[in-house]
């Protein structure tokens, strides 16, 4: 018994330093899932449930950080796109709600197939900046044609209009939404396992290394990265489509490039390297501010801590917080084994 | 000239701001490699500290000093306290930890100054020249020839004297230049004071003539990055020449209704085309740095 105990342990150990177990985050989404919507009050349900969209979305960003090095800055425009996309189609379709988003993901994944372009001539900086120049024309863009509400013609927006966003039939509520949300973002959580797992995230750690080696045993260097910068869109824009849900519309004023690298700040924070990293990075950047309001700290303390946080991981703790809480719990662990 | 006139000495003025605040994001970056994302943080401290001190009643030219000197204060103690530690690191993870100082500094300016609408005003904004029939405030005038000089001073310097002859070496081979006995730590907390005086001059420029809003004057780190990026990052005379093109650009749309909306776009755009040409054609097989 302590021989199979052990033995799953350090069997759950390798797939953690591989991929991810898929055992507990799937037990620990469902209890979450039927739990809090019974004891959260109704602001707090809405704040949890963009915390459980943010963290896709902060997944999509830790999958190009972890697997091909790359840094994007652009995540909360493909939000924006696949938001806009869904919303549109809300409105001028009577296409079911999982259509809708599914198509705004699509519609992101396609946009960030054209960020591979430039991702493959250059890297690191220069690619971080064309992210950020890219977020910078959206913001700028998304002000001026503002979101689908409603209105009359191909750009669906109108001043005086304020028809929301209908929800999944399965969905109607904010409870269940908010357990919608839940299902959507862990089949997310799959799909980045399912292809670290397999070929694709082989080859992305190859072409990470070096590009010439990954050529040479006959990856295709150049379909693998496309294929990795659509993912992380795809991911990035079905969460943009979930937030459209979750407010039933969406405001063009938060999708500036300031969120994009603030998003990006926090997933390094939170540890891109751990599925929970993408989680922690969604609650410090939804959860963490309200709460300290609530409690009567302006939210704005919360972005000293931020910053100095963000400092800290870059210097001293590369894997983030979700690194440090690993390392903390497998210490714990041999040191019981030990004990024994 | 007419209204054309007028478009381009706000688009000049204007530029030549992005052109400022480029060249400091330059200097600094050939110096020590480092992309300063709390840029524009430090500018905005720095001009909302000056709009205080207005505030309080003490005089303009006290404004001036503790704007710059907060400026200075806050870029060197980045430079000398935090930056050591990750000058081994590659360029982006350099870049995205002022990213955090630069996101440390905009909650502790909203914390201090509850959002509301502010306007910081210069005496030189009452003065104007005409020159060709062209109205020009004073702070505008101020802009563009701070610009100018200091561009012009910059390759002066860094062509010249030791100083600047150290930071070259340093920009190219950080490692080589320490072989070769020069004084790293002390180039490199030069570079950063200076570049925090320029910070400082831009951020309460801008405050003056665009608006004075603690993350708007931060953001606009990344209109002003977008310049740099002309210049690859190196170029100060290319930078310069970038952020008056950007300005200007910015300016005459205005005048081009369907575009007009879209016009504060044109730094983004502009970087994105030239970066994708300068990269043209090349591969990353071989790649080892950036």
């Amino acid at each position: 018994m302590e021989l199979a105990s052990s033995m799953s342990r350090s069997n759950d150990e390798t797939v953690g330093r591989h991929g991810l177990p898929v055992f507990w985050p799937a037990l620990l989404m469902f209890v979450v899932a039927i739990v809090l919507p019974m004891v959260a009050a109704a602001l707090w349900l809405k704040v949890m449930t963009s915390v459980v969209i943010y963290a896709l979305t902060a997944a999509s960003i830790a999958l190009l950080y972890r697997k091909l090095g790359q840094v994007s800055l652009a995540q909360v425009a493909f939000m924006g796109c696949g938001g806009w996309v869904a919303l549109r189609l809300a409105h001028g379709t009577t296409l079911p709600f999982e259509l809708s988003i599914l198509a705004g993901g699509v519609f992101a994944a396609v946009v960030g197939m054209i960020f591979a372009y430039p991702a493959l001539r250059m890297r690191g900086l220069y690619l971080a900046l064309v992210t950020l120049m890219a977020a910078g024309g959206f913001g700028i863009l998304v002000n001026v044609t503002q979101f689908p509400n409603g209105g009359d013609g191909f750009m669906g927006f109108a001043v005086k209009s304020v028809s929301y966003m209908p929800r999944p039939l399965l969905a109607q509520s904010d409870a269940a939404y908010f357990r919608y949300c839940i299902a959507v973002v862990f089949l997310g959580f799959g799909l980045i396992t399912l292809h670290e797992r397999g070929k694709p995230g082989r080859a992305w750690s190859l072409i990470r290394k070096s590009e010439a080696a990954a050529m040479a045993v006959g990856i295709n260097v150049t379909g693998y990265k496309i294929w990795g910068f659509a993912l992380s869109g795809f991911l990035a824009g079905v969460a943009g489509g979930l937030l459209a849900g979750n407010l039933q519309l969406l405001d063009a004023r938060s999708f500036p490039p300031a969120e994009s690298v603030m998003i990006f700040a926090l997933t390094i924070v939170g540890g891109a390297w751990h599925w929970y990293g993408a989680v922690i990075a969604a609650l410090l950047y939804r959860f963490v501010p309200a709460l300290l309001n609530d409690v009567g700290i302006s939210g704005d303390a919360a972005y000293i801590i931020f910053g100095a946080a963000l400092i800290h991981a870059l210097m001293t703790a590369p894997r983030g917080i979700a690194g440090q809480l690993t390392d903390l719990v497998s210490r714990l662990a041999s040191g019981r084994r030990e004990g024994r | 000239m007419g209204v054309y006139g007028l478009f381009l000495v706000s688009g000049l003025a204007v530029g030549a701001l992005y052109a400022l605040g480029g060249v400091g994001l330059v200097l600094l970056n050939r110096a020590t490699g480092v992309l300063n994302f709390a840029y524009g943080a430090i500018g905005a401290l720095g001009a909302m500290s000056a709009w205080q001190v207005l505030q309080w009643g003490y005089p303009e030219p006290l404004a001036w000093v503790v704007c710059l000197a907060i400026g200075v204060a806050l870029s060197t103690g980045y430079g000398v306290l935090i930056a050591p530690g990750l000058a081994h690191r590659e360029p982006v993870v350099k870049a995205v930890a002022t990213l955090g100082f630069g996101i440390a500094i905009l909650g502790a300016m909203n914390l201090l100054w509850v959002v509301n609408p502010r306007k910081l005003t210069l005496a030189l904004d009452s003065v104007s020249l005409n020159i060709l029939g062209l109205r020009m405030t004073g702070t505008r005038l101020l802009a563009l020839s701070a610009g100018i000089a200091i561009t012009a001073g910059m390759g002066i310097f860094l062509a010249r004297t030791r100083l600047g002859l150290m930071m070259r070496t340093l920009a190219d081979d950080r490692q080589l230049a320490a072989v070769l006995g020069t004084p790293i730590r002390k180039v490199e907390t030069i570079a950063w004071g200076f570049s925090g005086f320029l910070a400082a001059v831009t951020g309460m420029l801008f405050g003056d003539l665009v608006r004075l809003d603690p993350a708007v004057l931060t953001f606009i780190v990344i209109p002003i990055i977008a310049t740099t990026v002309v210049g690859r990052l190196t170029s100060i005379k290319v930078t310069f020449l970038a952020g008056l093109v950007i300005g200007i650009i910015e300016s005459f749309l205005t005048l081009y209704k369907p575009l007009a909306p879209f016009r504060v776009a044109s730094p983004f755009i502009v970087a994105i085309l030239v970066l994708m040409w300068l990269q043209r054609g090349r591969r990353l097989t071989f790649a080892g740095a950036d």
